[in-house]
């Protein structure tokens, strides 16, 4: 076990240690940091990036202690260096970029007073050559292997601070590139410019900061990198040029005073000016794209530069690694929760589709684990977000470790939900997914832009499953490669009536009651709307009805409004069988969700409908309102308490079923999605669905 | 006539300049001014600061600047060339962090008087020894060189180093260590010695053994623990209640003696003192001071060779019988005796008896 540390605490440290932690890790050796050294006001990238390395050092067997930049310790590392408790023949190495001999013999020096061991001091300027910048820390060294470039190539843009001066030259220009079909075009640029490319005119772009993503993962994804402004922004960026350098990518300088040019890397440079830029790459570097990536990777400067002589150097043994060539290609579904069960029934649907040729597993949050696995598919559990969590990304992390632990690259993540969490956004660059987003439309007006539209460039798909009616299946604006198939529903077999009343007769037994009149209720799970109020008067009406069983559905984690299960003729059920129950019920009060909605439309089950709304959710008034218009439901307002009793009184008196299932015999409804959907997951987009 | 030459002495006086930077602090500046102490009475000696980048932001010394105006000797103007017939630089290692030394010298014989380990334990180096030595080397013209080594551990780090370096050509090594003057009062001996402990030192962490050794020496069954010099202990998160901790400068030494018998002294085994000042001084307070073999050595037998984990025993024998403590101390200050300033003016002499021939005393 290496534990890593650096000699100053500062966000360079942080991030020289996060770099190192991960390039070892990926070759394989097991590293760790203390999680002492991490500072409390740690940011949420270094949060997500910290997390797997992280650790009590306490009982940890430590054979190896690397301290990166080693000619800037400072006496609070020193010091932590004293308390360290490592085995007596644990090795210590030290990296530094010196200025001379005494410079190494004084870092040498303090490291040996402090830990009480002589450390093996590896002078990088000796070992690879100088950083850029010089100082660097990072040791800037990268795992040299050849990949052809994508088609369109991937271009990221790293922007300073300073080119956002005048943004209103800026942004129309990176706008324009980024409308070439080319190549395919990513931002990278400070926090604080990616907010104002966000809230701007040109929110369409696709931008990421500094530290959104480690610069392993995000070369990943790359095939060519241009720096613009007056320096090279730190030495994450440093480490991502060094990267996509070492997987047969290009970097370009388009920097005012050429500064990574002079620093003898196998740099093309280009003209600095955007406007110039784009035609300069499309004529003349995009053509020769793979043949300069080659060219670099015999570049003498490149080649010292290889992970591998820091390896030998650090005196690792190269780690074995497991071939993951020979092994299938695995599909994981991640449904996010939400409110209700929405996301998971979906999943569900689509991956049962998707069977027929493989077998996906799933990774769910628990109030939809047992949904899953009762569907036959393996579950990993997620931990659910809380308030009693330190921070509200908490679980979060949590989550990409336990993705990124159970995919491998290349492997395929279909997530259903509608904000992508850093920790799929995370996974997918990191394992170099085959990624598709399934978000339902239909949200609210005002809602404009979703907020992880500029995440939906990391999908190869997005699937828009659409509403029944037209007019609730507006274009989709800001997203590319979407895809819109139809209704992604749960059609089970048509039911006689005589099929009807058996499963009426099992279900009074099963419950040792019997009824004239069955009520279903499905209201939420009280997360976005309290229900209550309508639950107790439902379960009122009921219990004055003679022969009336009410059945309240409460979904998993949901709340049971007080004393409701105390009306004798209720029953508080929880069930993955709520569409059964529905299709024999003589009444149906169900909340609008996507699914609910079109499960009870396309097995045509009368229904007065109770839309939920909150800022957060898709827009169940129009979906409802849509229905009613063609008298195929009905809709009451949340607050219309006595409506809801007339309608639910004139249900039960067979006057409004009777007209709605008469409507529901002879309306057309659009051919479901699901297939669509399974077949483009598995990459078959040409016959499935079409561009929205 | 040979009765008025011999009263007049000397037809000239031997001329000895220092070249020191004199804002080094502890022992070096505290043996430098033992020394211009000793050598003042014997030749006409002048003062050559040295302004190294060791000390950009640090004022004088003042226990020099006392000795110096104690002895009405004012600091030569800097940039002045250094003369003499003797020419002292002392702690060469204070040029480490520069490639010009920034001063010249014209001298008969110069003398390097070595104040650092060249090496550490396990050979490595403890500065670019060849750095400095080259620069003093360049700005100097001398009929002779030589390194003078402060003790026997010293000297053998120097040999070590010479071994797989090359000394400047022409140097050599003074065949008698230039031992730091402990001039330090002689206190008598407790007659009922306490299990009362201590130790002092510069703050640095190369003067601190490992915490289990320092837990060791200063264990929660002593009756009481004094640390001085504990600034950077200070700051670890957790430390033993039993220990009483004091900055570096943040108690008096005679208070300090005061509340203390043994005297443990440890360092990083990643170091080694190459004289050992502290030690000294404990000794001349009239304590038992214990430490580790090669570290005891400079002191033949003052000071106690032990380890951490003897340290205990030692003392536990030391308490049931006050007689081995006192005679432990008594041997020990005569031993500290020897390095004296009359001893340190008769080295003078054998090493140099060309520029201190031997006095004849007055006849009338």
């Amino acid at each position: 076990m290496i534990l890593i540390e650096a000699g100053e605490i500062s966000e360079r440290g942080m991030d020289a240690k996060l770099i190192v932690a991960d390039q070892l890790s990926r070759l394989g050796h097991r590293v760790v940091l203390d999680d002492r050294t991490l500072p409390p006001d740690l940011g949420r990238h270094h949060a997500y990036e910290a997390a797997p390395f992280a650790a009590d050092l306490s009982g940890l067997a430590l054979d190896h202690l690397l301290m990166l930049g080693a000619e800037t310790l400072t006496d609070e590392i020193l010091l932590r260096l004293r308390t360290l408790d490592l085995a007596p023949d644990a090795r210590m190495t030290a990296l530094g970029r010196f200025g001379d001999v005494q410079a190494r013999i004084s870092a040498q020096s303090r490291l040996a007073f402090a830990a009480c061991r002589e450390p093996d001091i590896i002078d990088l300027n000796e070992l690879i050559g100088p950083g850029f910048p010089d100082r660097a820390m990072t040791p800037l060294c990268t795992r040299i292997a050849h990949r052809d470039p994508a088609r369109p190539p991937r271009l990221a843009l790293v922007l300073t601070q300073e080119c956002f001066e005048d943004p209103s030259i800026l942004l129309p220009d990176l706008a324009v590139m980024d409308a070439m079909p080319d190549y395919s075009l990513v931002v990278i640029a400070p926090g604080q410019a990616k907010t104002q490319i966000m809230q701007s005119a040109w929110s369409g772009l696709r931008v990421l900061n500094f530290s959104e993503l480690m610069p392993t993962a995000l070369a990943r994804r790359l095939d060519a990198v241009a720096f613009l402004g007056d320096a090279v922004p730190g030495e994450r960026m440093a480490t991502l040029a060094i990267e996509v350098l070492g997987r047969g990518g290009v970097v370009l300088d388009a920097t005012g005073p050429g500064i990574l040019a002079g620093a003898g890397a196998p740099i093309v440079r280009v003209p600095a000016a955007l406007a110039a830029l784009d035609a300069h790459l499309r004529r003349l570097v995009l053509p020769n794209l793979a043949e300069i990536g080659r060219r670099n990777l015999q570049d003498d400067w490149l080649v010292r530069r290889d992970l591998k002589h820091l390896e030998r150097a650090l005196g690792l043994e190269p780690a074995r690694r497991d071939s993951v060539t020979d092994q299938p290609r695995r599909t994981l579904f991640f449904p996010t929760n939400g409110v209700g069960l929405g996301h998971a029934r979906r999943a569900v649907l689509v991956a049962g589709e998707v069977q027929r040729g493989e077998q996906p597993v799933f990774a769910a949050f628990p109030s939809c684990v047992d949904l899953v696995r009762q569907s036959g598919f393996p579950c990993l559990p997620l931990v659910q977000r809380s308030d009693r969590q330190p921070q509200e990304h908490a679980n979060d992390i949590l989550t990409w470790l336990r993705l990124r632990r159970v995919l491998r690259r290349g492997d395929r993540l279909v997530f259903d939900g509608g904000y992508v969490f850093d920790s799929v956004h995370r996974v997918i660059h990191e394992r170099d997914l085959d990624a598709v987003w399934i978000r339902r439309g239909l949200f609210q007006p005002g809602a404009g832009t979703p907020a992880s539209a500029d995440r939906a460039s990391d999908f190869r798909a997005v699937i828009v499953p659409s509403e029944a009616f037209d007019e609730l299946n507006a274009p989709v604006t800001g997203l590319q490669r979407v895809h819109r198939v139809g209704p992604i529903v749960d059609l089970a077999d048509p039911m006689g009536a005589d099929e009807r009343e058996t499963r009426r007769s099992e279900l009074s037994r099963q419950l040792g009651r019997g009824f004239d009149q069955l009520v279903v209720s499905m209201l939420g799970a009280g997360v976005a709307a309290d229900r209550s109020a309508q639950l107790q008067l439902i379960a009122a009406l009921c219990d004055g009805q003679p022969g009336c069983l009410h059945l309240a559905i409460i979904w998993p984690g949901g709340a049971v409004p007080p004393g409701l299960s105390r009306w004798p003729s209720t029953r508080v059920v929880q069930t993955r069988h709520a569409l059964a129950l529905c299709r024999i019920a003589d009444a149906v009060v169900s909340a609008a969700g996507y699914n609910s909605f079109h499960e009870l439309l396309y097995h045509r089950v009368p229904a007065i409908f109770i839309p939920q709304m909150a800022p957060f959710m898709d827009d169940q008034e129009r979906r409802t309102r849509a229905a009613a218009d063609r008298g195929l439901a009905v809709t009451v307002g949340a607050d219309e308490f006595l409506q809801l009793e007339r309608e639910l009184v004139t249900f039960l008196r067979g006057e409004t079923a009777g007209r709605l299932a008469q409507a529901l015999a002879s309306v057309t409804l659009p051919a479901p999605g699901t297939r669509d959907a399974a077949r483009i997951v598995c990459g078959d987009d040409a016959e499935a669905g079409g561009w929205a | 006539m040979l009765q008025r030459a011999m009263a007049q002495g000397p037809a000239r006086q031997t001329r000895i300049a220092y070249a020191i930077d004199p804002r080094f602090p502890g022992g070096t500046s505290s043996a430098v001014a033992a020394e211009l102490g000793a050598v003042a009475g014997m030749a006409s000696v002048r003062v050559h600061p040295v302004h190294s980048r060791m000390f950009r932001d640090r004022p004088v010394s003042p226990r020099l600047a006392e000795c110096l105006a104690s002895l009405g000797i004012a600091l030569a103007a800097e940039g002045e060339t250094i003369r003499g017939d003797l020419v002292i630089l002392h702690n060469p290692a204070c040029l480490k962090f520069q490639d010009q030394a920034g001063f010249q010298i014209i001298a008969r014989h110069l003398v390097v008087v070595t104040h650092e380990n060249f090496l550490r334990p396990g050979d490595a180096p403890s500065f670019d020894v060849a750095k400095c030595l080259g620069q003093i080397d360049r700005a100097s013209l001398c009929a002779r060189k030589s390194l003078a080594p402060i003790s026997a551990v010293n000297r053998a780090s120097i040999q070590s180093w010479a071994r797989t370096n090359d000394l400047p050509a022409g140097w050599d090594l003074l065949p008698e260590d230039w031992f730091n003057i402990c001039d330090a009062p002689l206190r008598p001996a407790t007659d009922r010695p306490r299990d009362r402990r201590g130790r002092h030192s510069r703050p640095g962490l190369e003067k601190f053994p490992p915490l289990r050794d320092l837990e060791l020496c200063f264990p929660a069954h002593a009756e009481s623990n004094v640390i001085l010099g504990a600034d950077l202990l200070m700051r670890l998160p957790e430390l033993p209640t039993h220990w009483r901790l004091y900055p570096f400068g943040g108690l008096d030494l005679s208070r300090y003696f005061e509340m203390i018998d043994f005297l443990p002294y440890f360092t990083s085994p990643m170091w080694r003192e190459s004289y050992g000042r502290v030690l000294a001084e404990g000794v001349a307070a009239g304590k038992v001071v214990l430490s580790d073999p090669q570290t005891a050595m400079t002191f033949q037998g003052a000071v106690v060779a032990t380890t951490p984990a003897g340290v205990d025993g030692i003392i536990a024998r030391m308490i049931a019988d006050p007689g081995l403590y006192r005679a432990q101390v008594a041997e020990g200050q005569e031993i500290i005796a020897r390095h004296g300033a009359g001893q340190f003016r008769a080295l003078l002499e054998r090493l140099f008896p060309d520029l201190f021939p031997t006095r004849l005393e007055r006849v009338s």
